[in-house]
């Protein structure tokens, strides 16, 4: 048997006391995931907001500052413009108004190019993309969903009837509940055949987006401004702030949590096991071994907590997620995040109680009864 | 003709101990020499010093003044004395305190985690050793499933592990009945014959003590007859 197996054992030699310690500590694994998934799934559905979809950042007219998704609308020549600021690789307009689709007073129409879709982040799930100045649709698949629209269904915009021609899927939460159409026919619908409300840019690869919108900024400023120094100082940064924050406070408390409980379980076991403990003094145990070895059952209890708290937290979220209308981002940062715990727990819980067991004296210990 | 020079194996001299500041004299200027290879008993009542004299041979305890040397090592300056238990000592206790959730195989190669050896050589060792006491058809069952007579059977075995030049035993058959205890001693000693390991018993029954070539008889931490042969005991077991 090699030491790790030993080690591997012998918490569970106490069934009961090593449960409840993984319950313990994979609550808070749970907590630690399922937060993790929840706020990066929250702060990609911004990002992709902030980025326009495939895009790096969008550009609006000056007054639109304080929306994504302004109806003040720009000059469609300005995306040719924009087109020739070094550091641009695509630029390509949109139009996003709002309308009375089907039941809803008042819903977003986006109009984008065909061609453009992919930059606004629309993929189509099931259908066809829309063709130009054609009163057809793409809706995306919360919208279909929640109004049960299927392809060929016929919506009236702004009193007009339009096809459903494809059902689009994406990650963003305001492009999944939204509905697309051609921009020429938004441009038709809203009588203004030269106008747009955003540009969507994509930078050249190993361009610093950042820096390619302070260009745009500083040369076309007085007219247009781009939406990411606008997110960025907003209202919207402080919340990602914010949730992230909160989310560190509740693993913190995981911790603290997790951490007394594990003290305790290996307290206990160290002191049931005193004798024990003196008898591997009197064959020759080394303090180091001791030590390794009571901080690895910690570890143990910390790793089976953290593998089982990951399972239960990510299959959580993903169940509950539909009803919470949020998309969970799970990333291996989030797992290695709470293994990363679940071990400064296991060294930290262990660590205590390990020195104790060091610190018996052989012959103290032997007695014990 | 070839002269055969026995080492001594355990050199005690002046050796003083005392616990709670000096109120407790333990041990009282004990001198002693155990040759190598040979079979001692030591007794003594209650608190006589007997157990804490087992300590210090076993380097679990360390003496306040006074030379002790055991198996060429001086204990008092040795300060790596777990790598002299593990190499050099064999501890048989009065319970086996084998640990219950690993098997009987498992509890023998527990002292063997001292020493750079494979699972396999640790698997094979303590497979021959269980065939020593006669308990290799229960290598993998777990102590919990042996009568008390085995389990020490098995704390035997685990205290030849590393094969050990000395074996220290503190009231080995204390817990057993006289049957299973006349049973551990006829073992003890037969391995003490075979591996020609020295041991050193500590017990308060004179049936086990007249079983060794000399008893020592402690009191009040000092040693009141160092020489004692097996004719002496018997004539105090007469008496």
């Amino acid at each position: 048997m090699s030491f790790l197996k030993f080690i591997i054992k012998n918490p569970f030699r106490r069934k009961n006391s090593a449960i409840m310690s993984i319950i313990g500590i994979a609550i808070g694994i749970i907590v630690i995931v399922a937060l993790g998934g929840i706020t990066d799934g929250l702060i990609n559905t911004f990002e992709d907001t902030i980025h326009a979809g495939g895009a790096d950042f969008s550009i609006a007219g000056k007054e639109t500052g304080n929306s994504a998704f302004g109806t003040n609308t720009i000059d469609s020549s300005w995306t040719d413009k924009i087109k020739t600021v070094p550091g641009v690789d695509e630029a390509y307009p949109i139009y996003v108004v709002l309308t009375s689709i089907g039941d809803d007073y008042m819903k977003t129409l986006i109009g984008v190019n065909s061609n453009g879709t992919g930059l606004a982040d629309i993929s189509v799930k099931e259908g066809r993309i829309f063709k130009d100045n054609a009163n057809e649709v793409i809706i995306g698949n919360i919208y279909a969903e929640d109004n049960d629209y299927k392809i060929g269904d016929t919506i009236k915009i702004d009193g007009e009837n339009f096809e459903v021609v494809g059902i689009s899927e994406t990650g963003d939460q305001s492009m999944a509940s939204g509905v697309f159409t051609s921009l020429s026919k938004v441009q038709d619908l809203m009588d203004n055949e030269d106008s747009i409300s955003n540009i969507y840019v994509k930078v050249k690869k190993g361009e610093d987006a950042k820096k390619v919108a302070d260009r745009i900024d500083k040369k076309y400023g007085d007219d247009i401004q781009t939406i990411t120094s606008v997110m960025e100082m907003g209202q919207m940064a402080k919340m990602l702030n914010m949730l992230q924050a909160s989310t560190w406070a509740i693993s913190l408390l995981a911790i603290i949590i997790g951490g007394l409980g594990i003290i305790n379980t290996m307290l206990m076991s160290v002191f049931e096991r005193t004798r024990e403990i003196g008898v591997l003094k009197a064959v020759g145990w080394s303090n180091t071994k001791i030590l390794t070895m009571i901080i690895g059952e910690s570890l143990v209890i910390t790793i089976v907590s953290a593998i089982i708290g990951s399972i239960i937290g990510y299959y959580a979220c993903v169940i509950l997620a539909p009803y919470m209308k949020i998309t969970p981002l799970f990333t291996p940062k989030i797992f290695i995040q709470a293994f990363v715990i679940a071990i400064i727990v296991g060294i930290i819980g262990g660590l205590y109680p390990a020195i104790k067991a060091v610190k018996l004296p052989p012959t103290e210990a032997l007695r014990y009864e | 003709m070839n002269e055969v020079i026995i080492m001594n194996a355990v050199e005690i001299k002046d050796l003083y101990k005392s616990y709670e500041k000096g109120k407790i004299k333990a041990l009282n200027g004990i001198n002693l020499t155990i040759k190598e290879g040979e079979f001692v008993s030591i007794i003594g009542p209650s608190g006589s010093g007997k157990s804490t004299l087992l300590n210090m041979l076993g380097a679990l305890d360390i003496p306040d003044s006074g030379k002790i040397n055991v198996a060429g090592k001086d204990l008092k300056s040795d300060k790596k004395l777990n790598k002299f238990r593990s190499e050099q000592i064999g501890f048989i206790f009065q319970l086996h305190n084998l640990i219950p959730n690993i098997t009987v195989r498992e509890n023998i190669e527990i002292p063997m985690y001292t020493q750079k050896l494979s699972s396999s050589k640790m698997k094979e060792r303590a497979l021959k050793l269980l065939e020593d006491v006669g308990l290799y058809d229960k290598a993998d069952i777990l102590p919990s499933k042996l009568s008390g007579g085995e389990r020490q059977r098995v704390a035997i075995a685990r205290a030849l592990a590393n094969n050990p030049s000395i074996i220290l035993a503190d009231e080995p058959t204390g817990s057993l009945d006289s049957k299973t205890s006349n049973k551990i001693l006829k073992l003890l000693i037969d391995l003490h014959k075979d591996k020609k390991v020295t041991l050193i018993i500590v017990t308060h029954d004179m049936n086990v003590a007249k079983l060794a070539n000399r008893f020592i008889e402690v009191l009040d931490g000092e040693i009141i007859n160092p020489n004692s042969d097996k004719s002496l005991i018997n004539n105090q077991i007469n008496i």
